[in-house]
């Protein structure tokens, strides 16, 4: 598929980032799995949830490769997320708080 | 065998209503982004739903959470990741101009897809083996003394079957877009819709990278 020497060095310079944000992305679920079967100390759901988190970053900036993208889609992307933010910070807050 | 460098330019057509080629490359993801955002609201009520179950019926949701399959839920997600860098794959050799290399990456994208949803089809399947169908009025429910428990389990299919509606779209549009992309001349075209559409496919992928730990990981 792709015969030449200079082909393959071509391909892996482009190809490099994905790999290792695939790479990144499979340690971080690796993580997540390994607490999520063996479930280590109290609250662990506080780490999984940061590492959810880690990895939808790690998504959002280099496989949807928001970083390059203009100022006014990089504030769509924020302001999208912020309003996740603002819906879960309100609504569990509430809940959270019942005695 | 080469792998497929074009003999054409990588380029996009202009339409009538933008001024540059630039103008419109950029209106095209702003308008996915905004569509996006509105798929992202959507989960985002279901995954919030979910918690909030969690907090109130704690004992009810983790019973019914001990019946998913939380080992073909994770290489579910290995699939997905994997299906992300394939379509990665086949943005960065659009961009090259190797129209074959890029063809084939398409391809394997959406065998990841249909892998995706073949895993999941087994876990529904497993699920009915085990009357966790609480929705079925001719089939038992297995937590049938626990009433929340099938709130949880609901949402767990609306929340599922929803992504994996997304994802046979997916599929479906990446197969007719492969179909075009083989043609002689696309990529001097329409290479952008490469671009656009792998946003869609990394979000796909992105959803299910919160529904995993939403629905299988945090309630064990």
């Amino acid at each position: 598929m792709f015969g030449t020497h200079d082909e393959r060095r071509i391909l892996w310079r482009h190809m490099r980032e994905p790999v290792l944000t695939a790479g990144a992305l499979l340690a971080m679920l690796g993580i997540n799995v390994a607490l999520g079967a063996t479930l280590p100390f109290p609250h662990v759901w506080i780490v999984e949830l940061i590492v959810a988190g880690a990895m939808v970053v790690t998504i959002l900036l280099f496989s949807m490769e928001v970083r390059h993208d203009p100022p006014l889609v990089k504030l769509f992307a924020c302001i999208g997320f912020f309003w996740v933010g603002i819906l879960f910070t309100m609504t569990l807050v509430d809940y959270l708080s019942r005695g | 065998m080469s792998a497929g460098a074009s003999d054409s330019a990588v380029g996009v057509e202009l339409v009538s209503h933008f001024a540059t080629v630039e103008q419109q490359k950029h209106a095209a993801v702003l308008g996915m982004w905004a569509w996006l955002l509105t798929e992202l609201l959507l989960f985002a009520g279901l995954f919030l739903t979910a918690l909030v179950l969690r907090i109130i019926h704690p004992e009810a949701v983790q019973e019914a959470a001990r019946h998913l399959k939380f080992w073909i839920g994770a290489t579910n997600t290995v699939v997905l990741i994997g299906s992300s860098l394939t379509m990665s794959g086949a943005i960065q050799l659009s961009r090259l101009g190797w129209q074959r290399g890029m063809v084939r990456f398409m391809l394997a994208t959406a065998a990841l897809g249909t892998l995706f949803l073949v895993l999941k089809g087994y876990e529904y399947y497993a699920d009915y083996q085990e009357h966790m169908m609480p929705f079925l009025s001719d089939r038992p429910y297995e937590l049938k003394d626990s009433p929340p428990s099938r709130l949880f389990v609901n949402l767990y299919y609306v929340a599922t079957g929803l992504h994996g509606l997304h994802l046979m779209t997916g599929i479906t549009i990446l197969l007719v877009m492969t179909w075009q992309a083989s043609r002689a001349g696309f990529l001097t075209r329409h290479q952008n819709r490469i671009e656009i559409f792998g946003l869609y496919w990394h979000f796909i992928d992105l959803i299910w990278i919160l529904a995993f730990p939403t629905l299988y990981v945090l309630n064990r």
